[in-house]
């Protein structure tokens, strides 16, 4: 009851979480991912092209490209248009336009589980097997969020293939920043010089990333009251399941995601696609975008 | 500021709709169908089923199996369990027991013009032509387009024993044998003579005759057209008759790799489609 009546004098106030009732306006632009694929590299990328005029940092990046998850629907409100909103949400067909970022599930995995211990939601010594069996059957905290193959396949469902849909994968990302941010840019109608591209890429390196967290992680909304031994900003890699991830887990999530893991071109190790026409149904969409 | 009042009012009462924000519990069952496939018919099917001595009728349909942006969370907190609610979002992860409905879109178009003069969203003489590319792109409902929300529940959740996927055209050549199917996914155990009573009070004859009393009774009919009707046809093809040839063509083209998967024939000519073999996943991210 005590529960009931604080939701509802928030509600009055406006100081409900906007999140999934977010008001929609047409001239926002989204950044989509699952939680642990690059969305705030992404964001800060973005807002450093946006308004290069100021230092990006924890400090101003939710005022700049503010997380429809962390804050109000009265915070929200107050934000002047055209608005760059971050988000997790698996498919809202209200939302006009998304740049949605795509990562390795079995990364996802490894960083989601080290983001578990920050948040304390598990223990160190918590076992990853365990963690990525929850984590493939959407029994986590993160499946409000829809599974991982639930929150990439509906969007891909969706919207592949219209103009006001851009499919990045982090992994890309990580090796032609430049190019991909360029992708990025000009779907957001920005015209951005090489010079500008290489600013905002070095304004958003790992390294520098993970200084400001270290000064900065405290204030941040998403960071504050968490265990700060372990970092927000992970390895910032590509690939580290490969060493990492126990055989077992690596089967499991391909055995569950494996066709839409090959629809976005991540090789499977321990199993094959359903059918070549899958992977050639994929290299079609994402050459219809022009990669 | 007042109107923020007025819903925080309804909602220290429980009366407000809960919409998204509805507790669902894990045995929840929910019929999920875009607009105009069916769901209306399912939903009689199923209350007539599960509760035949309640009388399921248009003006206690809303509260035997009711949709959350319709009736109060007060009543969803009170309806005995296991529950079976009605809804047309496209995916939603928490919605775990799904019945799918699926309708060729050439059939739900038409519908759903039909429907938007019954409400008088659009003239009695207002050209398909004009209405179809506002279908196409998802605008004349909230809940996006045929593709977006059959699309979406597809790629999520295809091949899940917890996910049934129906075709409102197999309802309606064997509705007994489909709603056996119904039954199994629910557990639910049926007697031949209680499954061809459920079919029988459903039968759209029926639904019109109880319409055309109780029409005003229900969140679906009231304030419409009393003139025409909610339950029209309830058959399969009517696109063959009603719908200009290019009409028909401009739907294969958006969504003709999709259709043809679902097993709807497409007569246009404009493309191959996919290899059967296709999965699910790769055929709904190829078109828009």
């Amino acid at each position: 009851m005590m529960y009931g009546a604080k939701r509802i004098a928030k509600y009055l106030l406006g100081s409900d979480i906007a999140g999934r009732q977010i008001a929609v306006r047409p001239d926002d632009t989204f950044i989509v991912s699952y939680p642990r694929s690059g969305n705030t590299w992404t964001r800060f990328l973005i807002a450093n092209l946006l308004f290069a005029g100021q230092p990006i940092s924890f400090a101003n990046i939710e005022r700049l490209i503010p997380d429809a998850e962390a804050q109000s629907s009265r915070y929200m409100k107050r934000v002047p248009g055209p608005r760059v909103i971050k988000s997790h949400q698996y498919f809202d067909h209200r939302y006009p336009k998304v740049l949605y970022i795509t990562r390795d599930p079995r990364d996802v995995a490894i960083s989601y589980y080290n983001f578990s211990r920050k948040y304390r939601h598990i223990v160190d010594d918590y076992p990853l097997e365990k963690y990525v069996h929850g984590f493939v059957t959407g029994t986590l905290l993160s499946s409000g969020w829809g599974t991982w193959a639930e929150n990439v396949g509906t969007w891909m469902a969706a919207r592949s293939g219209r103009p006001t849909f851009l499919l990045l994968r982090y992994e890309d990302l990580i090796a032609n920043t430049q190019t991909e941010l360029d992708k990025a840019a000009r779907f957001l109608g920005l015209d951005a010089s090489p010079g500008e591209l290489s600013r905002a890429i070095e304004n958003s390196s790992a390294d520098h990333l993970r200084e400001l967290e270290k000064k900065e992680g405290d204030v941040w909304v998403t960071t504050k009251n968490k265990r700060s031994d372990i970092p927000f900003i992970g390895s910032a890699a590509a690939g580290k399941w490969k060493s990492v991830l126990p055989a077992a887990a690596v089967e499991e999530i391909e055995s569950t995601w494996g066709n839409t893991m090959a629809q976005l071109r991540y090789e499977l190790v321990t199993r094959k696609a359903e059918s070549m026409e899958t992977q050639l149904a994929a290299t079609a969409v994402l050459r219809e975008q022009g990669q | 500021m007042i109107r923020r009042v007025i819903a925080g009012t309804k909602r220290v009462f429980g009366l407000h709709r809960p919409g998204h924000n509805l507790a669902i519990f894990p045995d929840d069952v929910f019929l999920v169908s875009y607009p105009k496939s069916g769901n209306t018919w399912t939903r009689f099917l199923v209350a007539n089923l599960l509760y035949p001595d309640q009388d399921p009728n248009w003006s206690t349909i809303d509260r035997l199996i009711p949709a959350p942006e319709v009736m109060s969370k007060r009543r969803f907190e009170r309806m005995p369990r296991p529950r079976v609610i009605r809804t047309h979002d496209a995916f939603d992860p928490r919605y775990k027991q799904v019945i799918y409905i699926v309708r060729d879109p050439r059939d739900v178009a038409l519908s759903q013009y039909h429907h938007h003069r019954k409400r008088k969203l659009i003239e009695d003489n207002h050209p398909f032509e004009r209405f179809l590319p506002r279908f196409l792109a998802g605008e004349t409902n909230e809940h996006g387009s045929w593709k977006q929300n059959v699309g979406s529940w597809l790629a999520a959740r295809y091949g899940d024993p917890r996910f049934l996927l129906l075709r409102y055209e197999d309802m309606l050549a064997d509705t007994r044998g489909e709603l056996a199917s119904i039954c199994g996914f629910m557990g639910v155990e049926a007697t031949p003579e209680r499954l061809s009573k459920a079919v029988e009070q459903s039968s759209p004859k029926e639904m019109r005759k109880l319409e055309q009393v109780q029409g005003d009774q229900c969140a679906l009919t009231k304030d419409t057209r009393q003139d025409l009707p909610f339950v029209r046809t309830a058959k399969a093809g009517n696109w063959k008759s009603e719908m200009p040839a290019s009409s028909v063509a401009a739907i294969e083209a958006a969504w003709g790799p999709l259709m043809k998967w679902l097993g709807y024939e497409l007569v246009s000519g404009s493309q191959a489609g996919p290899a059967d073999s296709t999965s699910i996943s790769a055929i709904v991210g190829l078109e828009r």
